[in-house]
């Protein structure tokens, strides 16, 4: 197993004739929380649910504990927490009798305490009937039957969907604890601000391929830099008008750009202008993730 | 995982699924043991008009389909215990399609696969708690049908003992188990819950009419053969001469057949996915 947690290689899944994954080649590090990027229909609930063994891949492998998933699923799973993406729940059956039957198919026992701490922390009355939950207290069950056995791993599918901004808080909070307590998470999500927020390190998934896997912080400095520069003397508006440079904004003599590659030159012609001020702005993972897909962080195509 | 720990889960989710159809197994047995009851309570009173009507069930038409009245037994074999496996299968039929196809339809069979679980103890355990459920539903009818007949015993002088009536309702769980695997199977290999009925029920149909017009058209006795029907006794016979171990050792192997090809479906198939297995072997040929 090394320092991964979870690995796949060459890890590819149609449905049918349909594109699910292409050659996935994932590693998770043991201790980390991965932070899983991509839009709706990108591959990420299919490479969660290829790790889980519901479903089978056409070819390639996947690990976790250094153990196959679907020659060893039920040992992996036995220390594994997993939130499906669409959680559905037997309607007629309290809350507390459901997370009791997933605690007792645990070989650990599950530590009653840290459950209570859990439906607190929630704010979940765990008494009634799963009919009767709205969409937000139902996600709070998924993620008390992922969390309560402590697993060496969790595997989240959206794990925050559907949840109000205090709730996500409280989320997060859970694992970022999960890393403290040396355990791994897995998670996908949609909201590019909480996973800059709590993970070590991202894949981003595009039409089933895994194009990028990197820790927050590389990612962010590396993908683009945003410099704004202050002159003297106003430079042409295509001063910098070349490849791998794009200038977001003028405002009097402090001009804005995004420079992907070509540093060297924008400073070149930069000094000929005479400069004032110079400054690097923080770039989102949003704006990095947006820039996989073409398209401007405020909508409009990438050239 | 040590066999003890498999045990205790596999036991924990029985007691689910045990304790999730308690409600179907009152329901069902109460209404099966109430129609026992209704014909039984009833004969005292029809017996005596049962003359005028047997010139018509000696129509071949009413023979082929087991219908005899010239006795309590045939009456009650003909009206109750025929009809009992009948009825039952609304309950099975749905039942067993719904455990599998109609979970993963509904999306609570995504958390069921990703327990500590091999798929073969999730299917092992389904089937397990849906035998006990109809076995329950069919004692609750005999012992109602049983108690129904020690009471007109009072007015009325037949042959029949609360005992062999209570058997002869529970002679109706060899063919039920049979359903209830072809149910399971369909509902291990269909991508979702209707077609599994679907296929399940015209297996169900045709199987009932094919041994009911066997008597009337020869050609149909060649492929009786493959009918559950032809297995299961809704004649006099039952009470008297018993319940012929041949058939329900044909029936239960029938049952065992069909759950190990629910368990070989169900142990390769993608669950989430709703495909038919051929549409999942052509994922399986990509490269």
């Amino acid at each position: 197993m090394g320092d991964h947690i979870i690995e796949t290689s060459g890890l590819t899944m149609y449905y049918g004739h349909q594109r699910g994954i292409i050659d996935v080649n994932l590693r998770v590090r043991k201790g980390e929380i991965f932070g899983f990027l991509g839009p709706n229909g990108a591959g990420k609930t299919t490479v969660q649910r290829v790790l889980m063994d519901v479903i089978r891949p056409t070819r390639g492998s996947a690990t976790i504990f250094g153990l196959d998933c679907q020659k060893q699923g039920v040992d992996i799973r036995k220390q594994v927490g997993y939130l499906p993406s669409e959680l559905s729940l037997y309607p007629n059956m309290k809350a507390d009798a459901f997370l009791q039957m997933l605690a007792s198919l645990r070989e650990e026992r599950v530590d009653l305490t840290f459950r209570q701490q859990l439906y607190e922390r929630l704010n979940l009355d765990p008494s009634r009937k799963m009919k009767t939950y709205s969409r937000g207290n139902k996600q709070k069950i998924g993620i008390v039957a992922a969390f309560m056995g402590k697993p060496e791993l969790l595997v989240l599918d959206e794990p925050t969907s559907g949840l109000d901004p205090i709730m996500q808080q409280v989320v997060l909070s859970l694992v970022q604890e999960t890393k403290d307590d040396g355990r791994s998470v897995f998670f996908s999500s949609h909201n590019l601000p909480e996973v800059q927020a709590v993970c070590d390190r991202v894949g981003i998934i595009r039409e089933g391929q895994l194009v990028k896997t990197d820790s927050v912080e590389t990612l962010t400095e590396q993908q683009f830099k945003r410099l704004q520069i202050g002159f003297r003397e106003l430079p042409p508006a295509d001063a910098f008008d070349f490849d791998g440079v794009t200038e977001t904004k003028r405002d009097g003599l402090t001009v804005t750009l995004e420079i992907a590659k070509g540093l060297n030159k924008v400073m070149g012609i930069a000094v000929t202008y005479g400069i004032e001020d110079i400054e690097t702005l923080p770039v989102s993972l949003e704006e990095i993730f947006l820039t996989f897909y073409d398209r401007e962080p405020h909508g409009g195509n990438r050239a | 995982m040590t066999v003890n720990h498999t045990g205790a889960i596999v036991l924990s989710l029985l007691k689910h699924e045990l304790g999730s159809r308690r409600l179907a197994v009152l329901g069902w047995g109460i209404a099966l043991a109430l129609f026992a009851v209704m014909y039984i309570a009833i004969y005292p009173q029809l017996s005596a008009q049962l003359d005028s009507f047997r010139a018509l069930f000696d129509l071949p038409m009413y023979r082929a389909f087991g219908m005899e009245i010239t006795s309590f037994e045939g009456f009650i074999a003909s009206m109750v215990i025929q009809f009992i496996p009948i009825m039952l299968a609304i309950y099975v039929i749905m039942s067993s399609t719904e455990t599998l196809a109609g979970e993963e339809d509904k999306g609570t069979l995504e958390l069921v696969v990703a327990m500590p679980l091999k798929r073969w103890h999730i299917v092992l355990v389904k089937a397990t708690a849906l035998a006990i459920v109809t076995l329950l539903i069919l004692t609750i009818a005999g012992v109602g049908g049983a108690i129904a007949l020690v009471a007109i015993k009072t007015s009325l002088v037949v042959d029949l003992t609360a005992m062999q009536l209570f058997l002869g309702i529970l002679s109706a769980w060899p063919i039920t188990l049979a359903v209830l695997m072809i149910g399971l199977f369909f509902s291990a290999c269909c991508p979702n819950q209707r077609s599994a009925a679907m296929a399940t029920t015209t297996i169900y149909v045709v199987s009932y009419f094919v041994e009911s017009l066997a008597a009337l058209v020869e050609s149909l006795d060649t492929v009786k053969a493959f009918s559950v029907f032809s297995y299961f006794d809704s004649t006099a016979a039952l009470f008297t001469e018993g319940i012929r171990a041949g058939d329900v050792a044909v029936l239960l192997a029938t049952a065992a057949f069909f759950l190990v090809l629910a368990l070989i479906s169900f142990e390769r198939r993608d669950i989430t996915v709703g495909q038919w297995p051929w549409q999942r072997a052509k994922s399986g040929q990509k490269n």
